[in-house]
């Protein structure tokens, strides 16, 4: 080996080695692009996605979940005990200060907690911890939250409620300046364009490994796809599965969100179980979720609850795709050439006029008459809450925050309330009753008796399991979550 | 003159009323802000509560007496998006547009005139074919495309441009070349054919045996006459991407205007920041055209303002 040769291979260990050093010196900073601009920085006011993926690093919960769903401590020591059923006591982990310098206690708490029920708030948030009704101190780091009745799914709400500082929120600007004890500091808001974020050094459960975020807000998803692939962006939400393929990475992960269609048990054209059953039968799911969603979507197992969520039911499997069964049940039923309506709407969700469509066709096949009305978004939702004119059949995405089947319970079965298209009295008691179940075997098991009836009945024609799809950079590392929040705390880069 | 300006301020001030009016009465029968706002399983009770505060539940009649008086102090109420009053979010995002605007129908205008004038001078030229065809190119390919196609040529593959965004000069290239192409087309179109006509005329062959130079009589003479066409087109060029083009292209760019803006609060049924965004833009137009019209009698004072 002549000296050049050495010289040369020397030079690039040094490089090498210098290039990895520097790598660990410098601040690690990335960018993200989000879908939309938070509409406040106030944690507890507005029910916003943009202001959730910036808050949910700033602010944090006393509850919180692991990636997978499953409900863990946050700010909280350990998970709450009951003290009876209207009575919730958590212990506080202790000396952590929000970035401002304020100390979490049990008074930051009791603030934090009665700010967001005050009705003078008016908050949109209310939709998610209506049952709360105030707190108390017990100690300087143990509180008590009190609910308005039964509530079992209080860890999932209180895992939803950001812990504010009292002071700033009380005196200072709230909404535009964040300040909570989370893993990142807000730095700026660049209103329009960007928000900037830096670690907390000081941060409880260790330093973050990314110090610098910027975080921009780009409504177009393909100017999104843009800035990734241009290299000025590290992390994309919403990627459309037809551009998968075509990023550096893409990482996956079975949303919040579940697509159903609610039947209308009242109407003639859809009272008749056997007509409803046959409705479901007559959708091939599994080659809508491969030619529609290009595989980016599992099909829904006989219900629309979440399969993380509390009250899901697992011994349900979806009507298979039996056309000839579906006729069969449509002649049984007289049916023929009945005329059933199908409310869609266009553009809020991924792909739901085409899906409505091609649902529409599906029907068609079985020998009935489809009428698929695709709505504008706010025609939609008044068609949809009026409970004089229901619709034979409409379609709807839901999405569970709270990981509770309540949720789904609430807004598409019970009588008379949100999304609900049946008159069921026993139903109704059902959903109530569990509601309110201290007991948690015994209320899964209330879960499983409801689903299995409305499967049964077919009450609704369950669809699929949405997956999110986020594009990363090539050096990003990073496994998103169930609960679609973005944690950059969880993330990291490789270079 | 005076009197004219008068006259068409109140005018002006009846079309922006007018519009006004019209956006009241659209939002309030096609859109329910209270259910776009709340998250779907928002109880009834909750509804009716945000109804109160943001004063929907009110008769029609009402919210409009009330929004007649808001308006006279030019008051348009708290933007339900944002929560903060609309006219204050309409004033952080109007410089954002007008720089767009200025950046590219500036750049529209300012390549319109020579382009159109080279074209003229051999009208079936070579010259002239490769302007008007590149020309009518430019008319006939949609802003978002040519948006999308300028990102994925000069910020994806060449990495020369930043993709979207706004903070530095360089942010506004692609945006404002976006922008200026149709009205570049329009405007290049105008000034050709007006200038093929002029050049046509009588006093040109009389002016030229007098024996003026021909650049003396393209500056002085013809391009004087086609002011007025042109000034009218560009007016139009002016309101058409004030009110529309910036919508588009604003969207595509991730440009934080006004465009974009109510691209958003329509989305999201905020009907005040609406009603504010439109009440600023009629009123932009109004005093566009009002300008325009005393520009017209200042160059040719045979006009009759009256």
């Amino acid at each position: 080996m002549n000296t050049i040769m050495r010289a040369l291979l020397a030079t690039t260990a040094f490089v090498g080695v210098f290039g990895v050093v520097t790598g660990y010196a410098q601040a690690q900073s990335i960018a993200i692009g989000i879908g939309s601009e938070p509409s406040t920085l106030d944690p507890q006011l507005r029910d916003d996605g943009g202001e959730r993926q910036v808050n949910d690093n700033i602010y944090e919960a006393l509850l919180a979940r692991t990636p997978q769903g499953d409900i863990v401590p946050g700010l909280a020591l350990d998970l709450p005990t009951q003290i009876d059923d209207t009575t919730w006591e958590f212990a506080l982990r202790e000396g952590i200060s929000f970035h401002n310098g304020e100390p979490f206690n049990a008074d930051a708490v009791v603030a934090s907690i009665e700010r967001a029920v005050d009705p003078e708030n008016a908050s949109e948030q209310l939709a998610y911890f209506g049952t709360v009704t105030g707190a108390e101190k017990v100690d300087d780091f143990t509180v008590r939250v009190f609910t308005d009745g039964p509530d079992p799914a209080l860890p999932s709400r209180m895992y939803w409620m950001k812990m504010v500082p009292p002071v700033h929120a009380a005196e200072g600007d709230i909404a535009e300046e964040p300040v909570g004890t989370g893993p990142y500091k807000f730095v700026s808001w660049d209103r329009g364009s960007t928000i900037t974020l830096e670690a907390n050094e000081d941060y409880w459960d260790g330093a973050p490994d990314i110090e610098d975020v910027t975080i921009r807000f780009i409504v177009e998803p393909g100017t999104r796809l843009s800035g990734l692939m241009a290299g000025e962006l590290d992390v994309i939400v919403y990627l459309l599965p037809e551009f998968a393929a075509s990023v550096p990475q893409h990482a996956v992960v079975g949303g919040l969100e579940t697509s159903v269609i609610i039947l209308a048990t009242d109407n003639d054209a859809t009272s008749d179980p056997r007509v409803r059953q046959a409705l479901n039968y007559a959708i091939d799911r599994q080659t809508l979720a491969d030619s529609l969603f290009l595989g980016f979507a599992d099909v829904a197992k006989g219900q629309l609850i979440h399969p993380e969520a509390f009250g899901y039911n697992t011994s349900l499997e979806s009507y298979p795709y039996d056309p000839e069964r579906a006729r069969e049940l449509i002649a049984e039923a007289g049916a023929e050439g009945t005329t059933i309506e199908l409310m869609g709407t266009s553009g809020r969700w991924l792909k739901d006029r085409e899906l409505v469509e091609a649902i529409g066709a599906y029907w068609s096949e079985i020998g009935l008459n489809v009428d698929v009305q695709i709505e504008e978004f706010s025609a939609y939702l008044r068609r949809l809450f009026d409970m004089n004119t229901r619709p034979d059949a409409y379609f709807v995405l839901n999405s569970n925050e709270l990981l509770d089947a309540d949720r789904e319970m609430s807004f598409a079965y019970e009588a008379g309330l949100g999304g609900a298209s049946n008159s069921d009295a026993d139903l109704t008691a059902m959903i109530v009753e569990a509601r309110s179940e201290a007991d948690l075997e015994r209320r899964a098991e209330l879960y499983d008796e409801i689903t299995t009836m409305v499967h049964e009945q077919a009450y609704d024609v369950p669809l699929f399991n949405h997956q999110d799809i986020y594009g990363m950079s090539e050096r990003m590392i990073w496994q998103p979550r169930t609960d679609a929040k973005l944690i950059i705390n969880e993330m990291s880069v490789n270079q | 003159m005076g009197s004219f300006i008068v006259r068409r301020l109140w005018h002006g001030l009846l079309v922006v009323f007018g519009v006004s009016l019209t956006v009241f009465v659209v939002t309030r029968l096609f859109g329910d802000p209270v259910s776009l706002m709340l998250p779907l399983s928002a109880s009834a009770e909750q509804r009716l509560a945000f109804a109160q505060q943001i004063g929907l539940d009110q008769p029609l009649f009402v919210q409009f007496l009330r929004f007649l008086g808001d308006l006279a102090t030019f008051d348009f109420g708290q933007s339900l998006w944002q929560r903060r009053p609309a006219i204050e979010v309409v004033f952080e995002r109007l410089p954002m547009t007008l720089m767009l605007i200025g950046a590219g129908l500036g750049t529209a205008i300012v390549l319109s005139i020579p382009l159109g004038m080279i074209a003229a001078l051999r009208p079936g030229g070579l010259v002239d074919r490769i302007i008007v065809s590149t020309g009518l190119l430019g008319l006939s390919m949609p802003q978002f495309w040519v948006g999308l196609l300028l990102i994925m040529v000069f910020a994806v593959q060449l990495r020369l441009l930043p993709t979207s965004g706004m903070g530095t000069p360089m942010h506004l290239i692609l945006p404002a070349v976006t922008l200026a192409l149709t009205p570049l087309a329009r405007l290049t179109m105008l000034v050709r054919s007006s200038m093929i006509d002029e050049l046509n005329q009588q006093y040109v062959r009389t002016v030229k045996a007098k024996g003026l130079p021909f650049s003396h009589i393209l500056r002085v003479h013809t391009l004087r006459n086609i002011l007025i066409s042109f000034l009218t087109l560009t007016g139009w060029e002016l309101i058409s991407t004030l009110a529309g083009y910036t919508v588009v292209v604003e969207t595509v760019f991730a440009w934080p205007g006004l465009g974009l803006t109510a691209v958003q609060a329509i989305q999201r049924g905020d009907l005040f920041l609406m009603q504010a965004i439109v009440f600023v833009i009629a009123l932009l137009i109004v005093l566009i055209n009002i300008v325009l019209d005393i520009i017209f009698k200042m160059i040719d004072p045979r006009i009759d303002l009256n």
